[in-house]
């Protein structure tokens, strides 16, 4: 059974339909990028799979958890599927360490002790074990980006979203991000990416999914589908980003 | 001007000044307590899912927000006893700044928990976090430190209102005052003094307040 199943999604905003019937299967270990314009849903698909938006028809299925919008399931959900951030979303008023710990002790319910060693693993896992009692606001955009992953990974998520999560960076500061996630792939993490780093989905993915209009218009292993795009759509996409 | 200053006519009445001024205090500094955290439960219930709880505390708000203080404090002191609630002078005016500190602040912190961005709200429902636990953790502390300076003038406006007190014979400040005046009929120097003691009261609070700011809220200390 795939890790997270995707089944004939549909969803509309008002009359708008945005994702047209999407059927995806992603298994445990996989690193998946879904490239695509803005505005063909992919970064819409990415938040149904862990119900911060909801769906019209079909179903999502992750880690045998049915995908819904009923808070207590959101919150089970939680324990598997891990999300990062455009805008980095740390809590201001949290050091680095308390945002790491904030989860794991109230959701996992770990013991301060416990928390605060799965915080400096996880630290050092993205080389800012020296962070620990510094505040978002005092660290570098590229800097926060790695706290907000330490932040996911220490909710021990079997899959990792990552929404866009290098866009809002300084050029300088996109290959610390992206080397991280190039370590988490390494060690077996399963990752699904909106990116628009190609040369990443290219090198480093298993697996890239070119979004068009709502639908999954092409998709296959990275290397080839860059190589040898199917459609023209890919063909002009690929053409005008890379 | 032939007006003959005698400031010194008022050192017997130091102990009545002195008096006034700590039940100034006192009231103020348990209303400020009181009355903001009516006000964070207010927001909180405003924010929140429950409609009814919503429409009462909106009712609430805009009650107090839009009659004059007086006379909320004369329907507490006055008009309650004839249901059979019966309060002292003290306890009236106390649960009169009360509620009526927490309808302000009600609406104060309300618009700082408007200004939380989205992205707080989903990184908090990701990582699993409770509505309860999203709102006490990562909701209102940025919110607090938002609105604090509309908080502090809040408090501080308050705190002068206490003046009104008087008026039901709490022996406030301007109590006390009234109290010198129609004894020595020294009007000037009695409320040129009193209204310089209001004055360091406020001024006093808002360092208190600055003081209280920097240990509440550790990061805006820490920047690069």
């Amino acid at each position: 059974m795939p890790l997270v199943n995707i089944d004939n999604v549909h969803k509309y905003y008002g009359d708008n339909h945005v994702l047209k019937g999407i059927d995806l299967r992603i298994d445990a270990g996989e690193v998946v990028s879904i490239i695509g314009r803005s505005g063909s849903g992919k970064s819409t698909l990415l938040r149904c799979i862990n119900g911060l938006e909801t769906y019209s028809e079909g179903g999502i299925i992750v880690d045998q958890m049915e995908v819904t919008d009923d808070d207590s399931q959101i919150r089970k959900l939680s324990k598997s599927v891990g999300m990062v951030f455009q805008h980095f979303n740390l809590f201001p008023h949290l050091t680095v360490g308390q945002n790491i710990t904030l989860a794991p002790k109230l959701v996992r319910k770990l013991s301060a002790e416990e928390a605060a060693e799965t915080a400096r693993e996880v630290l050092q896992k993205v080389g800012l074990q020296d962070k620990f009692d510094s505040f978002p606001g005092e660290l570098s955009g590229g800097q926060q980006q790695r706290v907000a992953i330490a932040r996911s990974l220490a909710m021990r998520p079997k899959v990792l979203l990552c929404d866009e999560i290098t866009s809002a960076l300084d050029p300088e500061l996109v290959g610390e991000v992206l080397k991280v996630l190039e370590t988490l792939a390494t060690e077996g993490m399963t990752l699904i990416l909106v990116t628009h780093e190609m040369n990443f989905a290219r090198d480093i993915g298993d697996r890239v999914i070119f979004m068009h209009q709502g639908k999954v218009w092409e998709s296959g292993e990275a290397k080839a589908v860059f190589a040898n795009p199917q459609t023209p759509e890919l063909q002009t996409f690929i053409n005008a980003v890379l | 001007m032939d007006y003959n200053f005698q400031f010194s006519e008022l050192w017997p009445y130091t102990n009545l000044i002195v008096d006034g001024l700590l039940w100034t205090i006192a009231l103020t500094l348990i209303t400020t307590i009181l009355g903001c955290l009516l006000g964070t439960l207010g927001a909180a219930a405003r924010a929140g899912r429950n409609k009814l709880l919503k429409h009462l505390v909106g009712a609430y708000v805009e009650l107090i927000r839009n009659t004059p203080f007086i006379v909320q404090l004369f329907f507490i002191f006055f008009g309650l006893p004839s249901i059979g609630i019966k309060l002292t002078a003290w306890e009236a005016g106390l649960l009169a700044m009360v509620i009526n500190l927490g309808a302000y602040s009600t609406e104060i912190i309300r618009a700082g928990i408007e200004a939380t961005p989205k992205g707080q709200l989903e990184a908090a429902r990701t990582l699993g976090l409770s509505r309860v636990q999203t709102f006490i953790r990562v909701v209102l502390p940025p919110a607090l430190q938002t609105i604090y300076p509309a908080l502090t003038s809040q408090c501080i406006i308050v705190m002068l209102g206490s003046a009104v007190l008087s008026q039901i014979s709490v022996q406030e400040l301007t109590f006390a005052a009234n109290f010198i005046q129609s004894r020595n009929f020294l009007s000037f120097e009695v409320y040129l003094v009193v209204a310089l003691l209001y004055l360091a009261l406020a001024v006093l609070m808002r360092q208190l307040f600055k003081v209280v700011h920097y240990y509440a809220f550790p990061n805006l200390r820490a920047r690069k």
